[in-house]
C-alpha cells in the first residue's frame, strides 16, 4: 500500500480534474423550469400548406443575376415551419437568392450556437431566439451593425428597439408576441359570470377568478404558469417607474406577488407547488378546462387551435382579452392596453461573404415586411408588423375567436421588451428567478425575497 | 548499477572492459522498449485524456484570471474573480455552503446503505441476484425521468410520501422540493437512493475477497455477528471503504445533474451547488471567465479533500 499511494494518489488527482471539468456540462440540458422566451418561439404545429404553395411560385425568367445561398439558423424545423416560409416567399420573390436552413436544437440554441460561432462556422443569416443573448453576441464582435436596415424600417414594424446595443441595431425583428388573458367563454356562462370586457385591472382580475372558482365545482378560476414572467413580466411593464435593468429597487414586485399569494392561499389558482412538483403543464390546463382564465403568450392561439382540432385540448369557446392592466389609465377599448413581449429576430454574421451581404440585408428587410407578416399569419404566426392585412390574415385561421374583443386584444396593444439589453440582464433574471421560486413556494416572504435579490443584482453591477 | 560514468574515449577499467558495453547498451535497449511498450498502452487513453480534459484544464486556469464571453479574446483581470467570489458575490457562499451541507450528509448516508446493502445481499438467499438488479436499477435510469417520478411522489399536496405521512398523524408533513428547508434533505435522499446500488456493487465485490476462513476462525473464538462485523469484515474492507469514501466526496462535491433537474436550484436559492454556480454563470449569464474561477475553487476543494482523506488513510495504515 505504502508503495502505491502516490500513484494512486496520481490518479485519484487524475481523476478528480476529470470530474472537476465534467461538472458543469453534465445532462441537465432536459431542464424541468422552461423559461417563458424558450416558449415564445416554439411555434405550434400548423399545416404547412401555405408554405408549399409560395414555394410552388413559378420562378421568373431573369438568368441574368448569379445565384445566391444564404445559410440561415432554425430550431425544430419540423415543428416550426415560421422559416421555410420566410425562406419560400423570399425566394419567390428573387429566385436567385436560396436561403437553407439549418437546424438546431431548440433548448440548446445558444451555445450550440455560441460555439459555431466560436469556431468560425456560423450561419450567414442568425436567427436571435432570446433577445437577451444579442449583448453577448454583439460585444462578441459576430453580429453586423445593420442600422441602416433598421432605419428605414416602416413605422408598423415592432421590436427592433430590442436588438439595440450602445445605440447600434444588431437585429430586425420578423416575429412578435405579446401576453394576452385567454378565457373559457363556456365556464363563465355556466357560472353566470360576465366575460372581459377589456376595462379589467388585476383587482378585478383577481375578484373575477375568486367567484368563479366559488362558482364552478372542480375548476379553478385561473392558472398561472410557474414561470417568473407570468408575474413578473406584467410588474416589470405595467408599473409607472418600473426600473428592471437599474438594479436599484424592485419594489414594484410586491403588488403583484400579494395578489397572486391570495389567489393561490384561496384556492382560485393551481399552486406553484403543485405545478412544479406534479409537471403541470398550461396547456392541459387551460384545455382541459381545469382553469377558465390564464394569462398566455399570443402562441398558444395556433396551440389551441390545434390542439382543439387534433382533441389533445376539448372543444369549448373561448376568447382573448386584453391583459388586466397596472391601474384604469390603460383600460378600455378605447385605450391602448400596456403588455410585454419579446420578439424573434434576424441578424447578419459579422463575418458574412461579402458578396452576400446585398441578399442577406435584403432578406432582413423582406422578414419584417407587410408581405411575410401576411405569409406568417397564415401559420398562426403573428409578424412583427402590425397592419390590417396580417390581422385579417391572422383572423382567417380557422377556429380562431373572431369577436371584436379578440381582434383588440390581438392588434392593439404597447408590447414591452422582457428583456430590455443590459450587458446584466440575464444576472438580473436569474437572480429575480431566484426572488420568484422563494415567493412563490411560500418559503420566503416577498420583501426577504426582494431584499436578496436585489443585494445579489447590485453585487454583479458592481 | 554502475555509479560512474566514463568520458567518451576514456579508457575502461580492465575488469569490465569485455562485457560493459555491449550488456549496457542491451539493457538500455530493453528499457527503451519497455517505456514505448508502457507509453503506447497507455497512449490511446492519455491522448484522449490530454485533448479532451487536460488541455481545457490547463485553459481553465488561464480564463478563470480573465473576462471573457467564449467569444473574442478574453480580457486578463488577474485575481479579480477571486476576489469577487470571496467578498462580493452573496450567491458563491450559498452554494458553498450548500455544497457541504449536501456532501456531509449524502456521503456517511450512501456509505452506510451501500454497505449494510452488500452486506445483505451478500449471503446465499433465494432470489439474492433479483434484489441485488434491483437495488442497482436507479443508478442506471435516466435522471429526468428519476426527477419527475421523485417530484411526483414528494410533492406536498397530493404526492404519495405526504399521504402516509398523514396517515401516519403527522399534521404538517414537509414541503419537500418547494420547500426551502426541506429541499435539500429531498435531494439528498433521491441522491442516497439513486447512487447506492453503484457503491453496494463495489462493497460487494469487496466482500467477496474477504477469505471465508477468517469468519470461521472468529466464529471458533467465539465472535458474534456483530463482533465478525466490526472484526474482520471492515478490516477486510478497508481498501474497499477508502476507495468509495474518495469517489463519494468528490462526487458529492460536485453534484449538478440532480440538483439541476429535481430543483434547478430553488426554491429560492435553497439548493444551490456549486457547479450549478458554474453552470448559470457560464451558460445563463455568459461570463465564462468568472464561472471559470468557481470552477477552480471547486477543483481545488475536491483536491484538498482528496490528499486529507489519503493522508488518514496512511497514517491508520500505519
Amino acid at each position: 500500500m505504502k508503495k502505491t499511494s502516490p500513484i494512486a494518489l496520481l490518479g485519484v488527482l487524475a481523476m478528480a480534474l476529470t470530474m472537476t471539468a465534467c461538472g458543469g456540462d453534465g445532462d441537465g440540458t432536459s431542464t424541468s423550469g422552461a423559461s417563458s422566451t424558450e416558449a415564445t418561439t416554439e411555434a405550434p404545429p400548423t399545416d404547412t400548406a401555405t408554405a408549399e404553395e409560395t414555394s410552388d411560385v413559378p420562378e421568373e425568367t431573369e438568368p441574368a443575376e448569379e445565384p445566391i445561398v444564404l445559410s440561415m439558423s432554425g430550431w425544430s424545423l419540423e415543428t416550426t415551419p415560421e422559416f421555410q416560409v420566410l425562406a419560400d416567399a423570399f425566394h419567390a420573390a428573387n429566385p436567385n437568392v436560396t436561403v437553407e436552413l439549418r437546424e438546431y436544437d431548440p433548448n440548446d440554441y445558444e451555445t450550440l450556437m455560441l460555439a459555431d460561432m466560436s469556431s468560425g462556422s456560423a450561419t450567414d443569416i442568425i436567427t436571435i431566439k432570446q433577445a437577451k443573448f444579442t449583448t453577448q453576441w454583439a460585444e462578441g464582435g459576430q453580429l453586423m451593425d445593420i442600422s441602416d436596415i433598421v432605419s428605414g424600417l416602416p413605422a408598423n414594424v415592432s421590436g427592433a428597439g430590442s436588438y439595440t446595443v450602445s445605440g447600434v441595431n444588431y437585429g430586425v425583428p420578423y416575429r412578435q408576441d405579446s401576453w394576452v388573458l385567454f378565457y373559457n367563454k363556456d365556464l363563465f356562462d355556466q357560472a353566470g359570470v360576465a366575460t372581459p370586457d377589456g376595462t379589467w385591472t388585476w383587482d378585478k382580475y383577481a375578484e373575477v377568478a375568486k367567484e368563479l372558482a366559488s362558482k364552478l365545482d372542480g375548476v379553478k378560476g385561473t392558472y398561472e404558469h410557474s414561470w417568473q414572467s407570468t408575474l413578473q413580466g406584467f410588474a416589470q411593464a405595467q408599473t409607472p417607474g418600473a426600473d428592471l435593468a437599474g438594479g436599484q429597487d424592485y419594489s414594484y414586485l410586491k403588488p403583484y406577488y400579494e395578489r397572486v399569494l391570495d389567489l393561490q392561499d384561496s384556492g382560485a389558482q393551481e399552486t406553484y407547488a403543485n405545478i412544479t412538483t406534479n409537471s403541470l403543464t398550461y396547456q392541459a390546463n387551460f384545455g382541459k378546462q381545469s382553469a377558465a382564465m390564464m394569462a398566455m403568450g399570443s402562441w398558444y392561439v395556433a396551440t389551441l387551435i390545434s390542439q382543439q382540432a387534433s382533441g389533445d385540448a376539448d372543444t369549448f369557446n373561448w376568447g382573448i382579452a386584453p391583459v388586466p392592466q397596472y391601474d384604469e389609465s390603460t383600460t378600455g377599448t378605447d385605450k391602448v392596453p400596456v403588455t410585454f413581449g419579446d420578439p424573434t429576430g434576424l441578424a447578419i454574421n459579422a463575418n458574412i461573404d461579402p458578396a452576400k451581404l446585398d441578399a442577406a440585408k435584403a432578406f432582413l428587410q423582406f422578414a419584417a415586411s407587410e408581405e411575410a407578416g401576411v405569409a406568417l399569419a397564415g401559420i398562426g404566426i403573428l409578424s412583427s408588423v402590425a397592419s390590417d392585412a396580417v390581422t385579417e390574415a391572422y383572423f382567417a385561421q380557422s377556429g380562431i375567436p373572431t369577436d371584436d374583443l379578440s381582434k383588440f386584444a390581438i392588434g392593439t396593444h404597447e408590447t414591452k421588451p422582457e428583456n430590455p439589453q443590459s450587458p446584466y440582464i440575464a444576472a438580473i433574471q436569474s437572480a429575480l428567478g431566484e426572488a420568484h421560486t422563494a415567493i412563490m413556494s411560500e418559503s420566503s416572504s416577498i420583501d426577504d425575497a426582494i431584499a436578496m435579490a436585489t443585494e445579489t443584482i447590485q453585487a454583479e453591477l458592481g | 548499477m554502475s555509479t560512474t560514468a566514463l568520458p567518451e574515449g576514456a579508457p575502461a577499467p580492465a575488469s569490465q572492459v569485455p562485457k560493459a558495453p555491449s550488456q549496457r547498451k542491451r539493457r538500455s535497449k530493453l528499457r527503451l522498449r519497455n517505456t514505448l511498450m508502457g507509453w503506447s498502452f497507455i497512449a490511446p487513453n492519455f491522448v484522449g485524456f490530454a485533448v479532451i480534459t487536460l488541455v481545457p484544464i490547463i485553459a481553465l486556469f488561464y480564463y478563470s484570471c480573465t473576462k471573457w464571453g467564449a467569444l473574442g479574446d478574453a480580457q486578463w483581470l488577474g485575481l479579480d474573480n477571486f476576489e469577487k467570489l470571496f467578498t462580493r458575490d452573496p450567491r458563491f457562499k450559498t452554494a458553498l455552503w450548500n455544497t457541504l451541507y449536501y456532501t456531509a450528509l449524502h456521503m456517511p448516508l450512501t456509505l452506510a446503505a451501500s454497505l449494510g446493502l452488500a452486506v445483505l445481499l451478500n449471503r446465499k438467499l433465494r432470489g439474492v441476484a433479483f434484489f441485488r438488479t434491483a437495488a442497482f436499477f436507479p443508478y442506471i435510469t435516466s435522471i429526468v425521468a428519476i426527477a419527475i417520478v421523485w417530484n411526483l411522489l414528494l410533492s406536498p399536496d397530493y404526492g404519495p410520501v405526504n399521504q402516509i405521512l398523514r396517515f401516519l398523524g403527522v399534521d404538517n408533513p414537509p414541503g419537500w422540493t418547494v420547500s426551502a428547508t426541506w429541499a435539500m434533505p429531498a435531494i439528498i435522499l433521491v441522491g442516497t437512493w439513486r447512487e447506492m446500488g453503484y457503491y453496494m456493487l463495489l462493497f460487494l465485490a469487496g466482500l467477496q475477497t474477504i477469505p471465508p476462513e477468517l469468519y470461521e476462525a472468529a466464529k471458533l473464538d467465539g465472535a458474534g455477528a456483530v463482533k465478525r462485523f466490526w472484526h474482520v469484515t471492515m478490516p477486510c474492507l478497508r481498501p474497499t471503504t477508502f476507495f468509495v469514501t474518495v469517489m463519494l466526496t468528490i462526487g458529492s462535491m460536485k453534484v449538478f445533474d440532480l440538483v439541476f433537474v429535481m430543483t434547478a436550484g430553488g426554491p429560492g436559492r435553497s439548493t444551490m451547488v456549486i457547479s450549478q454556480l458554474i453552470w448559470q454563470q457560464a451558460f445563463v449569464e455568459g461570463d465564462y471567465g468568472y464561472a471559470s474561477a468557481i470552477a477552480v475553487v471547486l477543483f481545488f476543494l475536491c483536491l484538498l479533500f482528496t490528499i486529507i482523506q489519503f493522508m488518514v488513510n496512511r497514517r491508520s495504515n500505519k
